[in-house]
């Protein structure tokens, strides 16, 4: 009961214009993983002290994205944190974001940020694959190790493969994103134009359908895709490379490769619109930006930091390491429902 | 009518009641449904897309109904009828499949029968593709049966012996009396279980999603549509299509009942035990109940080793650790008790009530209730969720405690077994029992709370475990409402699940399982003893 009644109390203080320094309490959405959340918000505590935290945990971006929308009328969240910009910027569009350019964010690329601040990148996600040893090393021995994307349309694959849904999973479509990329940027050097994203799109479409052969179950979340393999019901799943690491720590038989070129998520941080506390939010945002917050969160997480001088995870791709296709975030968003429309006509 | 406006306090209740269900249960809705707005709808429509999940939820509908009734009725009839040992343990083994908590139970399945599992490969060799039409079928034959079971049997249970005792006498053999007097007299029962199981197999989410692979039915299509493509406008058009199936289902229902008479409880009480069934019938359905108690003790076995050990299947070490998480996350654990207990005995209360005003009272707009009483079943989890939270998640209402709103759309949410187990049983009770009682002076009400109440005692029995149970374990209603302070424990393993921590997210779940149980056990003493007194003080 306190709890709701401490919510209206910010509110009314935030809009008597008292609280203008960054104190009081906020209310944190975080995306991030479980074993992520606690830690990150203690250091958080340490660091500024005098401001609250109370977490909302939801590891599920696309859920923490509808609830705030349906929240708009009275909303209870200060900061949206986790989960690839995809998730945030339709929020900005819609007027549930507050713009803030944090003078932290200064250091950070200016791909990896709004350019109206609706959102601020501050970690990278690069997406491998996920590969169960054992069963490899028995079954398919024959086989070299996927190098790249392609060959994943081995027929040796067919049925030990499983794939987020992309329509129902961020990483999902980032993979469908990628192949259209990684064509789109094939086509380019051969001749530029605007006309080769149709061409890539055909491709990918070409490139999915051949794949869907190969694929014995898309999953509805992207952690289960991991699971699966890790429990051996499947040898490999196209996944988030972090993960696939922070699960090989829990003690699965599975390791992450890198097949190249491949996509990338841009993990945000945004403000909601009419939250209660929107000093405390910004004073939020300005630490997670820094050098500090970015090392917790690769060593928490295995994720790279947008900050060029954080040290990657032991063992973690790497921008450097890893070959990335030209991923054009904006293009992806805007294009994504017809995309996804494309995808379901092309594999049933 | 007119008989009803006389007693003022009749009315009220009526009042209350109506104003009740339109604030808790169609508001939130209409939130829903209107978002689309008309273009939106008709759009919808043109693209198509929806025709391949409506097949699919129809085929799974007709096929998953069939076998959960069929196997709900069996369990039922060995329960009430015949004398095959264990009964106790069976009785809790026909409510553990609505206690899954989602994705663990759903993941259990595979890790026994998957491509790669213990059962299906290590044990058979076979590597079966369980993610798909066969498999989702086998699951929710199995979710959904207890919802069947639990209205069958407490139908069967308020049937007369007299009457098929009678038809004994007059030489009719074991089968004859079950095909001429026990199955007929159930019909009330088997058509409200078909309507609520069909209902809910259609409606139901999580399986799909997990088990179905790329079989899509309408609840996965709406929730990619709201996820994957930020589509709630469609999303709602899926939702809304469900209502309107459930509406056809309830029309069906209505048809399928008839206008018989189904009272087999006309005042005296009777003494008489029930003929005995014949020897191999007992073990057929021993047999019956045992098989399925062994699936289900696989399945849940399957949780406590997880929790046990380090890492399963890979390292069988045994460990505690992973039961440190129950103690670090104990509020949630509290909060699922204190909800889903406050939200079944509510529930449990209010829909006798409203069954008892709607099968007994005569007033205008009766059947548009008994219509309303029915939704929450066909509305999926989400979109529950996501109504209330549009709805009340209002400056206005920001006193409301978020506990309590919870507790709330807990009860309005489950409102449909309760109610349908409450109505049923009205059908078996002669009014002229009730109708006595008024002629001697006492009000509708009193007759009510008096006569009829005590009478529907294993009705209400059923509303409130039924509601317990599915609120302990829903999730898809409570992620759209939960706050810090009000987390409750299915957000906590879906927490753990998705972070990989397979061990934590099923110490956590047999921790909720064995909280759920004792609270079941304890409900089942409790109210042994209070049908113990009833009948003692009756005769």
């Amino acid at each position: 009961m306190h709890l709701a009644a401490g919510g209206v109390g910010a509110a009314l203080v935030g809009r008597q214009g008292v609280a203008r320094a960054a104190s009081g309490k906020i209310s944190v959405y975080s995306a991030l993983n479980e074993s992520t959340n606690n830690a990150f918000v203690e250091a958080f505590k340490k660091s500024v002290p005098g401001i609250n935290v109370e977490l909302l945990p939801l590891a599920a971006a696309g859920e923490l994205q509808t609830r705030i929308r349906t929240e708009k009328d009275s909303p209870k969240g200060d900061v949206f944190i986790g989960g690839s910009s995809e998730f945030h910027s339709p929020l900005g569009t819609e007027g549930l974001l507050l713009p803030y350019k944090s003078p932290s964010a200064a250091n950070v690329g200016p791909i990896y940020k709004d350019p109206d601040g609706m959102w601020t990148g501050w970690y990278l996600g690069i997406f491998g694959f996920a590969l169960n040893t054992d069963r490899f090393a028995k079954e398919l021995k024959d086989l070299k190790k996927p190098v790249s994307w392609d060959d994943l349309l081995n027929a040796a694959w067919k049925g030990h493969l499983t794939l987020p849904d992309p329509v129902k999973t961020g990483g999902g479509y980032i993979y469908i994103a990628t192949q259209i990329f990684r064509f789109a940027a094939e086509a380019m050097a051969a001749s530029p134009g605007a006309e080769q994203y149709a061409i890539a799109e055909d491709k990918a479409m070409d490139y999915m359908k051949k794949l869907h052969a190969n694929i014995g179950q898309y999953t509805g979340t992207a952690p289960q895709a991991i699971q699966l393999v890790g429990q051996g019901q499947f040898i490999g799943a196209p996944n988030w490379s972090h993960d696939i690491l922070t699960a090989k720590s829990q003690g699965q038989t599975i390791d992450n490769l890198n097949p190249q070129p491949t996509g990338f998520e841009v993990g945000a941080v945004s403000i909601i619109q009419g939250g209660p506390n929107p000093d405390g939010a910004k004073a939020f945002v300005d630490w997670v930006l820094t050098k500090e917050a970015g090392a917790l969160n690769v060593k928490l997480s295995n994720r790279l930091s947008v900050l060029k001088d954080v040290a990657p995870a032991p063992g973690a791709p790497t921008l450097d390491s890893v070959q990335l296709v030209p991923y054009d975030r904006v293009w992806a968003t805007n294009n994504k429902a017809r995309i996804l429309k494309k995808w379901q006509a092309a594999i049933s | 009518m007119r008989k009803t406006l006389r007693e003022p306090a009749l009315v009220l209740t009526l009042m209350v009641v109506i104003g009740l269900l339109g604030f808790f249960v169609i508001y939130p809705q209409l939130r829903v449904v209107l978002v689309p707005g008309l273009a939106g709808y008709v759009e919808f429509f043109r693209e198509q897309t929806w025709v391949k999940p409506l097949l699919h939820s129809l085929q799974i509908t007709v096929l998953s109904t069939t076998t959960a009734v069929t196997l709900g009725f069996v369990y039922a009839y060995a329960m009430v009828y015949s004398d095959m040992p264990w009964k106790r343990f069976f009785r809790l083994v026909g409510i553990l499949p609505l206690l899954s908590p989602p994705f663990v139970v759903a993941a259990s399945y595979i890790l026994l029968f998957g491509p790669r599992g213990v059962i299906s490969y290590r044990l058979l060799g076979q590597s079966p593709n369980v993610l798909g039409l066969g498999g989702l079928w086998g699951v929710q034959t199995i979710a959904f049966f207890p919802f069947a079971y639990q209205l069958i049997a407490d139908v069967l249970s308020r049937s007369d012996p007299s009457l098929e005792q009678a038809a004994r006498n007059l030489g009719a053999g074991a089968w004859g009396v079950f095909r001429t007097v026990t199955l007929p007299l159930s019909r009330p029962g088997l058509a409200a279980a078909t309507l609520m199981t069909a209902i809910y197999v259609m409606e139901d989410f999580g399986n799909p999603a997990l088990i179905g692979g790329q079989f899509t039915v309408l609840p996965t299509q709406a929730y990619g549509l709201i996820s994957g493509f930020g589509d709630l406008a469609g999303a709602a058009a899926v939702s809304t299509m469900l209502t309107v199936l459930a509406l056809l289902l309830y029309i069906g229902r209505m048809r399928l009942e008839g206008n018989r008479s189904y009272v087999t409880i006309a005042g005296r009480a009777s003494a008489m035990p029930r003929p005995p069934v014949p020897r191999q019938v007992t073990w057929a359905c021993f047999s019956v109940c045992l098989l399925l108690s062994l699936v289900l003790l696989l399945v849940f076995g399957v949780l406590l080793v997880s929790a046990l050990v380090q890492a399963f299947p890979a390292n069988f070490a045994f460990t505690l650790r992973h039961f440190d998480y129950v103690s670090a996350r104990a509020l949630s654990l509290r909060n699922t008790l204190i909800y889903g207990g406050t939200a079944a005995i509510i529930c449990g209360l209010f829909t006798v009530l409203l069954g008892y005003l709607v099968q007994r009272r005569e007033w205008a707009g009766r059947r548009i209730v008994d219509v309303v009483a029915l939704l929450p079943a066909a509305i999926p989890g989400i979109f529950f969720g996501i109504g209330y939270a549009s709805a009340f998640n209002q400056r206005w209402l920001d006193w409301l405690d978020r506990g309590a709103l919870i507790t709330i759309s807990m009860i309005f949410w489950n409102i449909p077994i309760g109610y349908q187990a409450a109505i049923v049983g009205l059908q078996q009770i002669d009014r002229s029992i009730d109708e006595a009682a008024i002629s001697l002076g006492a009000s509708s009400l009193r007759s009510f709370r008096d006569i009829l109440f005590p009478m529907l005692h294993s009705a209400l029995l059923v509303g409130i475990v039924t509601t317990f149970v599915r609120a302990v374990t829903t999730l898809s209603v409570v992620i759209f409402l939960f706050t810090p302070g009000t987390t409750v424990a299915t957000i906590t393993i879906f927490q753990l699940i998705n972070d990989f921590n397979w061990g934590g997210a099923t110490a956590f779940t047999v921790a909720v399982i064995g909280m759920a149980v004792a609270v079941l056990v304890i409900i089942w003493v409790i109210s042994g003893r209070w049908a113990t007194v009833q009948n003692m003080t009756s005769s």
